[in-house]
């Protein structure tokens, strides 16, 4: 079960919740179980920020520190964990905005290779890769909706209070940045029409 | 809805593994963190009488430089603009008010500069 499952659970949520009153309470090493359970989840999202192992790293240590001096300040009025991925959200944005990943323009992405190639497991992921890269070179209104709603493996609500949006803003940011991709990468709906297809003919 | 492959391809990729070091790093910053001493507050008690009266003399300072200069502008050939009575009076106001603000906005930069020198801030 991943992380984020997990922690709908109300299991983590527990576990959360006592070692966030531990840590009020003055007890630093009750942190250490927020991290271990976190850090994954952390810096995934990260890395879907910036593509980047060493900065995903770099990122998700800033905004347990951020967390860290914060605490104090979490109204418990949500899950720890939405308080966490959003006050993650915003240290990644800022941050990003300082100093922002080198990406190509969207037209200027590569065009994944074709069908031919793609028989081969190295070229689909090496195809899939350049979509995902792709990602980051939409502008940041539509990046973010984009890396949160996967992230979040498809939840828009949560990926929503990620950023602090109405849900249905994230959608039609969502819908514009699907159709930005889309033009970019018109083999991919084409391949995928036929893939339907043919299994509607099957 | 269908969003088709592009939907495939972000929604299913590989997860990264947090390197061995990385609960330890963070830890380690986490207790330098609560280690290092709180930050000392601005002295306000100590600083605000200061403050006022450096506020007050600049604004005095002010006051007399505009009341020194003003007869020489009206003896000056330069035309001045000539306002309406109904104008002039909250252009004054105006005036004083962006001086005074004016003039808080230096002593309290200047105070500032002052702690920051000392390493109060």
């Amino acid at each position: 079960m991943s992380e984020l499952a997990r922690s709908a659970s109300g299991t983590v949520a527990g576990e959360d919740l006592a070692d966030v009153a531990r840590v009020l309470a003055g007890d630093i090493q009750a942190f250490e179980g927020i991290v271990r359970r976190w850090q994954g989840p952390l810096i995934n999202m990260a890395w879907r920020y910036t593509r980047d192992r060493g900065r995903a790293e770099e990122l998700a240590q800033e905004a347990f520190l951020r967390a860290w001096r914060g605490l104090a300040g979490w109204r418990q009025e949500g899950s720890f964990s939405t308080w966490l991925f959003a006050l993650a959200a915003n240290v990644f944005r800022s941050e990003l905005r300082r100093f922002p990943t080198v990406t190509l323009p969207l037209d200027e992405a590569p065009e994944p290779s074709g069908p031919a190639l793609q028989h081969s497991a190295l070229a689909a992921r090496m195809s899939h890769d350049v979509v995902r890269r792709a990602v980051l070179s939409l502008p940041l209104r539509y990046r973010e909706p984009v890396v949160l709603f996967y992230f979040h493996e498809m939840d828009l609500g949560l990926a929503a209070r990620t950023m602090g949006l109405p849900e249905g803003t994230m959608k039609a940011r969502l819908s514009r940045a699907r159709a930005l991709l889309r033009r970019r990468f018109p083999h991919l709906e084409a391949e995928h029409e036929a893939f339907e297809l043919a299994g509607k003919e099957a | 809805m269908d969003h088709g492959n592009i939907d495939d391809i972000l929604a299913t990729e590989e997860k990264l593994i947090p390197s061995s070091g990385f609960l330890a790093s963070v830890m380690e910053s986490v207790r330098e963190e609560a280690a290092a001493p709180q930050p000392i507050p601005f002295p306000w008690k100590l600083a605000l009488p200061g403050m006022l009266l450096a506020a007050a003399v600049l604004g005095f300072g002010a006051f007399e430089l505009v009341r020194a200069l003003l007869p020489a502008l009206k003896s000056s050939p330069i035309a001045l603009p000539h306002l309406s009575a109904t104008l002039v009076q909250p252009l004054e106001e105006a005036g004083w008010v962006a001086m005074a603000l004016g003039a808080s906005l230096l002593s309290w930069l200047f105070s500032r500069r002052l702690a920051g020198r000392s390493g109060l801030l």
